[in-house]
């Protein structure tokens, strides 16, 4: 009778859960509607330089496939540690975490390096169409990356200092979907952007 | 409180394992490494190229939506792999549409010497009364003579470019129809023994041109690209 109950409690709220996971989705797919209308201005405008430097001779190719591995690798990571999460294993969860940190946080590094290099340069956001276009769209995806580091940090300090409650693995789950969704838009803006360039 | 865990996860099957995370990010790894390999030794160029790279990173995309956010695994998540098919939908059609309205728009619709430009470009001649330039230095001039309703050459073979000049030594004048509907905008011409005509050959493929009243008085020519 008991078993049956906790059983149901079990089932019930496995069931929510799943509802919350789908309100998360949801507002994934709507971040990455904006991000499409994002990549549609891009691809309208990316020739738009007004007689300024063209994507081939801004973009340096090498910074840019560092950045994907750095991120890809950040992606694996927080597979592992979410992988540690359901088993209950703090250690391994603060660990691969905190590789998926540092790894983010260095991929952010890189973008800042592209971003203040081009604009010392004079390549500024307001030069013309071309640049609007692609710090609004490398920039939004940045932002999101910081978002996402500072949830992380947050994260961790909750599980440092109340242990792994169920609800804290619900949230690493979120915030591991959040970060995969990051890596896929990325994809699309290392080959639209970056490698596009150098067609 | 393992086998529970063990229970759960084995029961909808959602989550990765370290053996599909490996999978996931070894797929990941060679199908970023590829297309950048291809793109900077230049392996393919030109359209093939780009179409190449979309398509890497279409592959990418579904490697990382399967391994990574695990989407379509498991019971529940078909609503979540609904809203994804009809995001992307969404997404194709505003990047799709947006690109080939502005192209169009940009093509059909710039000032006038942008669309000179263009057409300079594209190698077409002459934009309603004024020469693009597209054609300076290349042309190559062919005739076709009517005589006592003989065509010859009937066919004449022709780049791109070249001009194509009719002369009539009959003393009648006649009016020489364009097949199949026009060639260059030009439906008709009039050519009388005064005045011989030419055309500047500014559009490929196969054309006819016959007396508009004696269709045993016709011929073809065939422009082809410059090599």
């Amino acid at each position: 009778m008991t078993e049956n109950l906790v059983h149901k409690h079990a089932e019930h709220e496995e069931q929510s859960n799943d509802r919350l996971m789908f309100g998360f989705w949801v507002y994934l797919m709507t971040d990455l509607l904006m991000f499409g209308v994002l990549f549609a201005v891009y691809a309208v405008l990316h020739n738009n330089n007004v007689g300024g430097p063209s994507d081939k001779e801004l973009f340096k190719l090498p910074l840019a496939l560092t950045g994907t591995l750095l991120l890809l690798t950040s992606s694996f990571t927080c597979g592992l540690g979410m992988i540690g999460a359901r088993k209950g294993s703090v250690k391994q969860v603060l660990s691969w975490f905190s590789v998926t940190f540092l790894l983010g946080l260095a991929f952010l590094g890189l973008e800042l390096f592209e971003f203040t290099q081009l604009i010392h340069e004079g390549h500024t956001m307001s030069a013309n169409a071309f640049l609007s276009s692609f710090f609004v769209l490398v920039g939004t995806h940045g932002l999101h990356i910081i978002s996402g580091l500072l949830w992380l940090l947050v994260i961790l300090i909750y599980v440092v200092k109340r242990g792994l409650t169920p609800s804290m693995v619900r949230k690493l789950g979120y915030l591991s979907l959040f970060w995969h969704f990051l890596d896929v838009v990325w994809i699309f803006i290392f080959t639209v952007v970056y490698l596009k360039a150098f067609v | 409180m393992s086998e529970n865990t063990h229970n759960h996860s084995s029961k909808n099957g959602e989550h990765g394992t370290v053996v599909s995370y490996l999978i996931g990010f070894m797929l990941s790894l060679f199908l970023t490494v590829i297309p950048y390999y291809i793109v900077v030794n230049k392996v393919v160029t030109g359209n093939k190229l780009l179409v190449t790279i979309l398509g890497f990173a279409f592959v990418q995309m579904l490697v990382q939506i399967f391994f990574f956010l695990h989407l379509g695994r498991g019971p529940k998540p078909l609503y979540n792999v609904l809203f994804f098919v009809a995001t992307v939908g969404l997404i194709v059609v505003a990047v799709g549409g947006s690109i080939f309205i502005m192209n169009n728009l940009y093509r059909n619709m710039s000032p006038y010497d942008v669309t000179l430009k263009l057409s300079e470009n594209e190698g077409i001649a002459q934009v309603g009364n004024i020469k693009t330039g597209a054609c300076q230095g290349l042309n190559k001039n062919h005739k076709v003579v009517i005589k006592t309703g003989k065509v010859t050459p009937v066919l004449t073979e022709a780049h791109l470019c070249d001009t194509l000049t009719f002369i009539n030594e009959d003393g009648q004048e006649i009016l020489l129809v364009f097949g199949p509907k026009s060639y260059g905008g030009e439906f008709d011409k009039r050519v009388n023994k005064v005045k011989p005509m030419s055309i500047t050959l500014n559009e490929l493929g196969t054309y006819s041109f016959t007396d508009s009243k004696d269709p045993s008085v016709s011929g073809f020519f065939v422009v082809t690209e410059h090599k």
